[in-house]
């Protein structure tokens, strides 16, 4: 029997008086990619919040490591490892200080050599690095985000919209990393625009329109998800 | 230890956080430094006019063959010394006079006769350490943590941070707490090189240091209460910047206003001229007109001498002192009233933390009102104690000479004023 890493039950988070979930279900296995597709407004990085413990469920619940989030966060947060939408790390600091003050605010000791492995993978300019990121372009930023979630090595991945401001390049060698990391027992909760990325790396899809989880695609055997197919429902609204 | 290495590190990287501190130690310093020069100033002048107030008297005193004329040539120099705190706390020193050019002419007008120098000068008041330490350092302690949440939050880090360390509440309390202390030992630092320098006590430097560290949690917590409500910087500064107004500026000087209607006290220039006219006044009335009312005061001297036509030099000092004695209820009501109003400050103060901290180390560099008054009882005595000498010569018909002139007191400081 496959083990649940992730699980939304009935879950419904409103954002003030705005019902912004309603009644969402799924749930998603150790090492699996699954993607949250979804217009804006859709409810998806919502979702991603809800899970982190940053906003509580209006009813339904989420489980993470099948500990309830609401009564668990520090734990759920020391076991992941988010990557927001063009992540603003601190502009006067240089790449491996950022990525050194991050890891020692998650109590994650890893050495210089690691801290260079991961910037190696996520191909960031070897020159570059001991410059103040207030000199970075967003891909750039996004790079260093990136690393540090690898360093990490948390059991669980939360990714808003990662390669968001990436290059055609790099945006493919994340996608292999993603595929690397959950081959290697990570489980990706990923929330998207980009259909033909989702469809590329996740083994399932789920779509979310105004709230709704109104879809959910799988990959066949050994194959992808038709990006196509995919694409039509998200413009039919499944 | 590893977290406060951190943070120390990520403080002292930032440019802002860099320049606020900068700014704070170097506006320190400049006030201590500039503290110690003007007491060292002040003594330097103490010293200089003494000997020449001392010397100046001792030629007079040469040429002198009775005593009514060693009495009238015969100047004094009564000042209050800084103490060793002075450099902290300017207090109202450079409003009102802590020197003065006395001799046993009617006491009332010397003493009002101030010379505090430039009046407009002294109403700006002088940049002390107080100063900056009770009213300015809250301004650098908004700087710092007015945007301390809001900054996260623009730019898309608050969950980012909060999702890495657990708790991004948390960490943003030490955060501004490692910023408060940074910004404590920045302040402290020139001034307890500035107690060393001056050798204040040890005692008086702590409480300094609590009342500062007070007024730095009092903003702390102030401004933390207001970022965890409002997640805008520019608004949060601008109610912080609104509580620092209300609270070292409105209070303080809508307070006073208030403190100078409801308690009326005279002019120390209406004392003055009041003084002068009854001592004016006098040549020209008859002299029991003067002699009646000295010797209800002091009537081991009445009858002592015959009234005669011409000068008499006891007659001369029986109108200087009723000088006096017609402006003593005025006098009484100026002392009263200013020891009213400073009360009444103290209570007003009780709701302004940094009014309370700026008159707390006033009365402990004893630069304060209640010190001043101390310093104007310390003259009053010296004057009683000049009178009680010359009397006897003016008016008990003791000898003069100049034997008897070595007697003459001299004014020591009061204890309360060194």
């Amino acid at each position: 029997m496959t083990e649940i890493a992730l699980k939304a039950d009935s879950l419904s988070v409103s954002r003030g008086r705005v019902p912004v979930l309603s009644d969402i279900t799924f749930d998603v296995s150790v090492g699996e990619v699954f993607a949250l597709l979804g217009g804006n407004g859709a409810g998806k990085s919502t979702t991603l919040l809800t899970f982190l413990g940053f906003l509580p469920p209006r009813s339904g619940s989420v489980t993470v490591l099948n500990k309830p989030v609401t009564q668990n966060v520090e734990f759920v947060r020391q076991k992941s490892a988010y990557l927001p939408e063009a992540a603003n790390l601190y502009p006067h600091l240089n790449a491996r200080e950022n990525i050194k003050y991050f890891l020692s605010l998650a109590k994650v000791p890893r050495s210089a050599s690691d801290i260079e492995a991961a910037l190696d993978e996520v191909s960031l300019a070897t020159e570059a690095r001991g410059r103040r990121l207030s000199s970075y372009s967003k891909g750039m930023r996004q790079k260093v985000a990136i690393s540090l979630a690898i360093l990490r090595q948390a059991p669980v991945l939360f990714l808003d919209e990662p390669t968001s401001g990436l290059d055609p390049v790099a945006i493919d060698e994340f996608n292999q990393l993603i595929t690397k990391l959950s081959a290697a027992g990570t489980t990706v909760l990923m929330v998207t625009h980009d259909v033909y990325g989702a469809c590329q790396i996740a083994g399932r899809v789920g779509l979310l329109k105004a709230g709704s989880l109104v879809g959910v695609f799988e990959a066949p055997e050994g194959g992808q998800i038709s990006p196509e197919e995919v694409h039509r429902a998200f413009a039919e609204g499944a | 230890m590893d977290n406060i290495i951190r943070e120390l590190r990520f403080s002292l990287r930032d440019p802002v956080v860099a320049l606020t501190l900068l700014v704070g130690v170097l506006l320190s310093a400049f006030t201590v430094f500039s503290g110690l020069k003007e007491v060292d100033t002040e003594r330097a002048q103490i010293e200089r006019v003494k000997q020449m107030v001392d010397d100046d008297r001792t030629y007079a005193l040469a040429d002198q063959s009775d005593a009514g004329g060693a009495a009238y040539y015969a100047f004094h120099f009564t000042y209050a010394p800084p103490s060793d705190l002075a450099f902290a706390a300017r207090g109202v020193r450079d409003d009102l006079p802590w020197k003065h050019r006395i001799r046993m002419l009617a006491l009332e007008g010397q003493i009002y006769e101030t010379d505090a120098g430039n009046p407009e000068l002294s109403r700006i008041g002088k940049f002390d350490f107080a100063f900056f330490a009770a009213f300015l350092l809250p301004l650098l302690m908004i700087l710092l943590l007015h945007d301390l949440k809001a900054a996260e939050v623009r730019n898309n880090r608050w969950a980012f941070l909060s999702a890495t360390g657990g708790d991004g509440g948390r960490l943003l309390l030490s955060r501004a707490v490692l910023r408060a202390i940074l910004l404590f030992a920045c302040i402290i630092t020139p001034f307890l090189a500035g107690v060393i320098v001056s050798t204040a006590s040890l005692m008086s430097a702590v409480v300094v240091c609590a009342v500062i560290g007070l007024n730095l949690a009092f903003w702390l917590v102030l401004s933390l209460f207001t970022t965890s409500r409002i997640q805008s910087g520019p608004t949060a500064a601008a109610l912080l910047l609104g509580a620092w107004f209300t609270l070292t500026v409105a209070l303080p000087v809508g307070g006073k206003l208030m403190v100078e209607q409801s308690v009326p006290v005279p002019m120390g220039g209406e004392i003055l001229l009041t003084q002068r006219e009854a001592v004016n006044d006098a040549w020209d009335l008859p002299r029991e007109a003067t002699l009646k009312p000295f010797y209800e005061r002091h009537p081991e001297w009445a009858n002592a001498e015959p009234v005669s036509e011409g000068f008499d030099w006891y007659w001369y000092y029986a109108f200087q002192q009723v000088g006096d004695q017609t402006v003593e209820s005025m006098s009484e009501a100026l002392r009263d009233g200013v020891a009213e109003r400073d009360k009444a400050m103290a209570m007003i103060a009780l709701t302004s933390p940094p009014l309370l901290v700026d008159r707390v180390m006033s009365q402990l560099a004893m630069t304060d009102i209640a010190a001043f008054q101390s310093y104007d009882q310390c003259v009053r005595d010296f004057h009683a104690a000049l009178r009680a000498f010359h009397y006897p010569m003016l008016f008990g018909g003791k000898e003069y000479s100049a034997e008897a002139m070595k007697e003459l007191p001299t004014f020591r400081p009061c204890a309360s004023n060194s």
